[in-house]
C-alpha cells in the first residue's frame, strides 16, 4: 500500500455516504418520479422540475429568500467587520469579549426560535410593549413585515458574530507594519481601512460571505418555530416550502425542489467567490 | 556504492522541475547541488531522499532500487532551512528522539553517551536542559544537525541549511560542517544557491538550470573547466565577469577583440577558434587594480561605479565603456563614485566560450 | 533630510516595579550623531539592540531615558506620523490594491498635491528606482525586490521626510535579487543624499551601504567610524572578529619582561623594544589580534615562524581559508592558490608585528 494513510479517511467517507450522498441520491431519484402513497412510482422524466419552475408559490419562496440572504450579507457583513474593529487586540479585554461575542453562536437553532417566540408575544413579551411605548403595534403572529423583520434581526444577533470573530482573526494576521507605512503615508482613517485594512481582509471576508449566504439560504427552524411560516407567507422561506411539500407526500416535487435549491446555492456560491477574488486583484474596472 | 539516480523527471503542474537528470555519488562524497531558487536542485534533493517521487526516473541505494521505498524506511537523514526542531522536547531529547524510535533499541545508558557526545561536537553541552524556542538560531541549526548526525545512516541530506542564520554564523557553521560531515563516511548532499557553501565543502559539485543538470564532476574540476557559460557565470565568487569578443585576424596574428583598449593575442588557439563571436569569461580576482609587476596583464582605463566591502575584500564595479566589470580587491579600500582608474585583465585567466553553444571553447591557461 | 541624533538613550523592558539594580537594560547609554544626508549603518548580532533603537528613532518606543533629536528638536516625546521618519520593513510593505505608479503617488495625494506635480515627481522617483517601465503594473505581479524598491520609494517621494530607516530590508529578497537590490539602494543614497540608517546583523550589507557604521554589541556601542576604521582599527576583540571575513584571530597572551617575548599557549614570539614601550607594564594578560589575511604562511621553516598543522581547507576561489592547529592554539590563515597546501600538512607561519593588534580589557592598546 503506497500510503496507508488513506485506511483513516474510511470512517468519514463511510459516513459521508450514508449522510450525504446516498441521500442525495435517493433524492434526484424522487426527483424525476411521480410519486404517490400506496402507488408505485413512475418515471416522469424533467416533468416535476419544469412544474417547480412553472409554480409562482415556489418563485415568490425564492425572491423571499433571495431577498432575505441578500439583506442578510448587507447588513452581517459590515456590521461585523466594525465590531471586529471595534474590539481590542491585547490585554485582558480581548477574552471577556470573545467569550461575549461567541455565546449567541452557542445557542441552538430551535432555541433561538423558542426565546424569540417568547419575546414577541403578543400578550407577554418584551418586544410588543417596547413598540407600544411608541403607539405602534407589533404583532409577530399578524404583520408580515413585522414578522420578516423579526427573524431578520434574530438571525442578525445570532450570526453577525461569526462574522465578527473571523474579520478578527483576520485583522490579527495584518501585521504591524502596513499600519506604520501608512500613518507615515499621511493615510486618514478611511484610507487606511481602504487600502490596508479591507484588502487584507479579502480571503477571510470571502470565507464570511460563501458561509453566510449558504447558511442563511437554507434558514428552516427559527421561522418555522416563531411564525409558522406566516403569517399568510410571508416567512415561508424556501427550505419551509420544500419541507412542506415533502410532508404532504408530493415527493417528486420535492425532491425537483430541493435539486433546484442546492443548484441555486452553488451557481450563487460560485458567483460570489469569482467575484470576490477578483476584486482583490487590483484590476481596476 | 552510493546513490544513483536515473532519467528522474518532476513537474508542478506546468513546471517542468527536472528534466532527465541522471548522476551517482559515491561513498564518501560530499556532494553540492547548486543553482538558483527554482533551479531543480531541491527537488531533485527530495527526491533522492525520498519525500518526493519522481514522474518518471529511479532512483538507487547501494545499487538497490529504492524508488517506491517511503522514506522512513530509507534510514536517511535530512536536515531542512528552518531549523526543524520538536518545540515540546528540550535539547537533549531533540537530539535523542531518532535513537529512541531506532530498531534495534539503544540502551539509555547508550543513547545518553551518544546524546552528550553529539551535543558536545557542536558545542550544545550548555543547553542541553533548555527547549528549542529559548535558544539562538544557530543553536537550533546545531541540534537539527545533530539529530541528522546521531543516527547512524549511510546518507545525509541538506536543505539549504545556513539560508536563515546570521552572516557571521554561516561563516563559522561552513567550516564545522564541513569537518563535521566528513567524519561520517557515507555520503551527504547538499543543496545550495551560494557558490561559497559549494567551493569551501564540498567535494563535487552538480550545476543545476531550469531543471537541466548543465555539469557535475569533482570541484577543481568544475570550477576550474565550467564546460557552459552559465556554469562560470554562477559558480564563482564573487563573480566572472562575461565578455562580448569578436575574432580579428590581421597580419598573421589572431586576437579577440573586447573593446579598443581589450584586445587578446590568441594566435596560439587559433586552429580551434573557428567562429567570429565569442563571451570571454575572467574572474573578478583576476581582475587588478595595479600592474602586478607587469605580467603581461592588459590595462584599460574604467570608472568606479561603486565600492562594495566584503568583510576583508573590496568588490569594484567599474565601467570600462560600455561594459560593466567588477574587480575584487584583497583589501578593504575606498574608491568614491566617479574614480576614473586603470584596471588590468589577466589574459593568461580566461575562459573563452562559443556564443552560440555557450560552449567551453578553451581556456588560456592549463 | 535632517541630522538625527540620540542623546543618552537608555531603555528596559522591565516594567517600573523591577529595582534599579535588577533591571536588565536592552539599549544603554546610546549617544549617536548622524548628520544630514549621510549613508549610516547599525551592525550587531541578533539581539544587540538593534530593533530597540530603532523603535526609539520611529517613535513606536519611548525609551526608559534620552531623547531623540531631529535637527536638534526634541521629538521623543511625538508619536510616529508627526516625526516625519519613514520606514523600509523587513519584508515589502506596499498597497496591494493599487498599481505601482499608485502606490507611490499615495503619500503625496494624501498631502493633497496637485495632480500634475504627483506625475512628475512619481516618474523622477520610479526612474531612480529602476521602475520606470513597471508603473502600470499591478503590485503583485512584482517580486519582493521590486516591492522593496516601491517600499522606498515611497519613503523618499515625500520633500519632507525626515529620515529613512531601513530594517534588514533584504531578509527576505531572492539571494539572485540581493545583491542589485544592495546596490540600488547605495545608489538612491548616493543620489539624492537622504539621511538613512541601515540596520543590520550582516557586515556586507553595512560595509557596503554606509560611510559611517555603528557597532552594537549587548546594547551598548562598541565603535562607529568608516569601514576601513572599522577594519584596520577595531576597538575591541569582539569588532576584530565580527567584521571581516573571516574574523580576526584572536589568541590570549601575557608579555614576558625578561626576554621580551610575547607568551602563548603553546608558542612565544619575540617582540621589539617598541612595542614593548607602547605595551606599559609587564605580566599583564593581553589578546593579540590578527587578521587572517596578513598572516604570512610559508611551507618551509622559517626564522621566527611558528609550526602549525593545517586541519581544514576553505575554498573559495580567489584564495584559501587555512584552520592551522597547535596543541592549544587554532588560526585561520588566508592564502593565495600559489601557495600548494593540503590538510595535514605542517606551515610555519609569522605575524608581521605592524599588523598585530593587541588588546587588553577588551579594548585596543595598539
Amino acid at each position: 500500500m503506497k500510503n496507508r494513510g488513506w485506511l483513516f479517511v474510511i470512517p468519514a467517507l463511510a459516513v459521508l455516504a450514508i449522510s450525504a450522498f446516498i441521500p442525495l441520491m435517493t433524492v434526484i431519484n424522487y426527483s424525476l418520479h411521480y410519486i404517490f402513497a400506496g402507488s408505485t412510482p413512475t418515471f416522469v422524466g424533467f416533468e416535476n422540475y419544469v412544474e417547480v419552475l412553472r409554480d409562482s408559490v415556489f418563485l415568490q419562496a425564492l425572491v423571499r429568500q433571495l431577498v432575505f440572504s441578500l439583506g442578510i450579507l448587507a447588513v452581517e457583513v459590515p456590521l461585523g467587520i466594525c465590531i471586529a474593529l471595534c474590539l481590542p487586540k491585547r490585554g485582558p479585554g480581548v477574552a471577556v469579549c470573545l467569550v461575549l461575542l461567541g455565546i449567541p453562536l452557542l445557542i441552538p437553532f430551535n432555541v433561538v426560535g423558542i426565546i424569540a417566540r417568547v419575546l414577541t408575544q403578543s400578550a407577554v413579551g418584551v418586544i410588543p410593549e417596547f413598540f407600544a411605548l411608541f403607539n405602534y403595534s407589533f404583532n409577530v403572529s399578524k404583520d408580515p413585515v413585522d414578522a420578516f423583520m423579526t427573524i431578520f434581526l434574530l438571525d442578525v444577533w445570532h450570526w453577525t458574530p461569526l462574522v465578527a470573530l473571523l474579520c478578527y482573526a483576520g485583522l490579527q494576521a495584518i501585521p504591524d507594519a502596513y499600519y506604520q507605512a501608512a500613518r507615515i503615508d499621511g493615510a486618514s482613517a478611511w484610507k487606511t481601512f481602504r487600502y490596508v485594512t479591507l484588502p487584507k481582509l479579502r480571503s477571510v471576508l470571502i470565507i464570511g460571505v460563501l458561509l453566510r449566504f449558504m447558511d442563511s439560504f437554507k434558514i428552516y427552524a427559527e421561522p418555522l418555530l416563531l411564525t409558522g411560516g406566516g403569517p399568510g407567507d410571508a416567512t415561508t422561506f424556501l427550505s419551509l416550502h420544500v419541507a412542506r411539500k415533502a410532508e404532504s407526500y408530493q415527493l417528486g416535487y420535492a425532491g425537483a425542489s430541493s435539486f433546484i435549491y442546492l443548484f441555486i446555492v452553488i451557481v450563487f456560491s460560485y458567483i460570489f467567490f469569482q467575484l470576490m477574488t477578483h476584486i482583490g486583484k487590483g484590476e481596476t474596472k | 556504492m552510493g546513490i544513483g539516480v536515473f532519467n528522474i523527471e518532476k513537474s508542478y503542474e506546468a513546471d517542468v522541475a527536472l528534466n532527465d537528470v541522471s548522476m551517482e555519488i559515491e561513498d564518501g562524497a560530499f556532494v553540492t547541488l547548486l543553482g538558483a531558487t527554482g533551479a531543480g536542485k531541491t527537488t531533485l534533493l527530495r527526491i533522492m531522499a525520498g519525500i518526493d517521487r519522481p514522474d518518471k526516473g529511479l532512483v538507487f541505494y547501494d545499487g538497490k532500487d529504492v524508488t517506491d521505498v517511503p522514506v522512513q524506511k530509507r534510514n536517511i537523514a535530512m536536515v531542512y532551512q528552518e531549523f526543524v526542531n520538536y518545540p515540546s522536547m528540550t535539547i537533549y531529547e531533540n537530539i535523542a528522539s531518532p535513537l529512541r524510535v531506532s530498531k534495534p533499541r539503544y540502551s539509555k545508558t547508550d543513547i545518553d553517551k551518544q546524546v552528550r557526545y553529539h551535543a558536545e561536537l557542536l558545542g550544545l553541552t550548555a543547553v542541553l536542559n533548555h527547549y528549542p524556542e529559548e535558544v539562538s538560531g544557530g543553536q537550533k541549526q546545531r541540534t537539527a544537525i545533530a539529530r541528522a548526525l546521531i543516527k547512524d545512516t549511510r546518507f545525509i541530506f541538506l536543505d539549504e541549511p545556513l539560508a536563515n542564520l546570521d552572516y557571521k554564523l554561516r561563516e563559522e557553521l561552513r567550516g564545522e560542517l564541513k569537518t563535521l560531515l566528513q567524519q561520517k563516511g557515507g555520503a551527504v548532499v547538499y543543496a545550495t544557491p551560494e557558490s561559497v557553501d559549494a567551493l569551501s565543502m564540498s567535494t563535487d559539485v552538480a550545476y543545476f538550470e531550469e531543471g537541466r543538470l548543465l555539469q557535475y564532476g569533482p570541484l577543481q574540476e568544475v570550477y576550474h573547466n565550467p564546460a557552459y557559460v552559465e556554469v562560470g557565470a554562477y559558480f564563482s565568487y564573487p563573480t566572472m565577469n562575461i565578455m562580448e569578443a569578436h575574432k580579428i585576424t590581421e597580419q598573421g596574428k589572431t586576437s579577440l577583440s573586447i573593446s579598443d583598449e581589450i584586445r587578446i593575442d590568441v594566435t596560439e588557439f587559433r586552429d580551434r577558434l573557428q567562429a567570429q563571436q565569442y563571451l570571454v569569461g575572467v574572474r573578478a580576482y583576476n581582475l587588478y587594480t595595479s600592474s602586478q609587476n607587469g605580467r603581461g596583464l592588459i590595462p584599460f582605463s574604467a570608472t568606479v561605479e561603486l565600492a562594495e566591502e566584503l568583510g576583508s575584500d573590496t568588490e569594484l564595479h567599474v565601467r570600462h565603456q560600455e561594459l560593466v566589470l567588477v574587480v575584487l580587491m584583497q583589501e578593504v579600500a575606498r574608491f568614491p563614485i566617479g574614480t576614473e582608474i586603470t584596471g588590468y585583465l589577466d589574459p593568461s585567466r580566461l575562459f573563452i566560450y562559443d556564443r552560440e553553444t555557450r560552449q567551453l571553447v578553451l581556456k588560456t591557461f592549463s | 533630510m535632517a541630522r538625527i541624533e540620540l542623546e543618552g538613550i537608555s531603555h528596559t523592558y522591565n516594567p517600573p516595579s523591577v529595582p534599579e539594580a535588577q533591571r536588565e537594560y536592552a539599549v544603554s547609554n546610546m549617544d549617536i550623531s548622524w548628520p544630514d544626508g549621510s549613508a549610516n549603518a547599525l551592525l550587531g548580532p541578533s539581539g544587540c539592540g538593534k530593533t530597540t533603537i530603532l523603535n526609539i528613532i520611529s517613535g513606536l518606543l519611548q525609551p526608559t531615558a534620552g531623547r531623540v533629536l531631529v535637527d536638534g528638536k526634541d521629538v521623543t516625546p511625538l508619536a510616529p506620523r508627526e516625526r516625519k521618519i519613514a520606514q523600509v520593513f523587513q519584508f515589502p510593505v506596499v498597497y496591494d490594491s493599487m498599481n505601482v505608479f499608485d502606490n507611490l503617488a499615495f503619500p503625496l495625494r494624501n498631502q493633497k498635491v496637485p495632480e500634475r506635480e504627483i506625475g512628475k515627481k512619481v516618474r523622477e522617483t520610479a526612474e531612480i528606482l529602476g521602475l520606470e517601465d513597471l508603473l502600470k503594473a499591478r503590485i503583485t505581479s512584482l517580486n519582493a525586490a521590486d516591492k522593496q524598491k516601491i517600499s522606498l520609494g515611497r519613503s523618499i517621494i515625500r520633500e519632507d521626510t525626515a529620515a529613512v530607516l531601513l530594517d534588514e530590508p533584504l531578509t527576505v529578497i531572492d539571494p539572485k535579487f540581493k545583491g542589485g537590490l544592495r546596490r540600488k539602494l547605495r545608489e538612491v543614497q548616493n543620489r539624492l543624499k537622504k539621511t538613512m540608517i541601515y540596520v543590520t546583523h550582516d557586515q556586507h550589507e553595512a560595509l557596503t551601504f554606509a560611510d559611517d557604521v555603528t557597532i552594537i554589541q549587548d546594547g551598548h556601542l562598541i565603535q562607529q567610524g568608516t569601514p576601513h576604521e572599522l577594519h584596520s582599527q577595531p576597538a575591541s576583540p569582539f569588532i576584530g572578529y565580527f567584521i571581516g571575513s573571516p574574523g580576526m584571530n584572536l589568541l590570549d597572551c601575557t608579555l614576558q619582561d625578561k626576554d621580551n617575548t610575547l607568551q602563548f599557549s603553546d608558542f612565544h614570539l619575540p617582540v621589539s623594544q617598541e612595542l614593548k614601550n607602547k605595551l606599559g607594564s609587564a605580566g599583564t594578560s593581553l589578546k593579540l589580534g590578527i587578521r587572517p589575511e596578513v598572516i604570512d604562511v610559508a611551507t618551509r621553516e622559517q626564522d621566527g615562524a611558528v609550526a602549525f598543522t593545517v586541519s581544514v581547507i576553505e575554498y573559495t576561489g580567489a584564495y584559501r581559508v587555512l584552520t592551522c592547529d597547535r596543541e592549544s592554539s587554532r588560526i585561520k590563515a588566508r592564502v593565495s592558490e600559489s601557495i600548494s597546501v593540503t590538510e595535514g600538512d605542517r606551515v610555519w607561519v609569522s605575524f608581521p608585528e605592524e599588523k598585530v593588534n593587541l588588546f587588553f580589557n577588551e579594548k585596543r592598546i595598539i
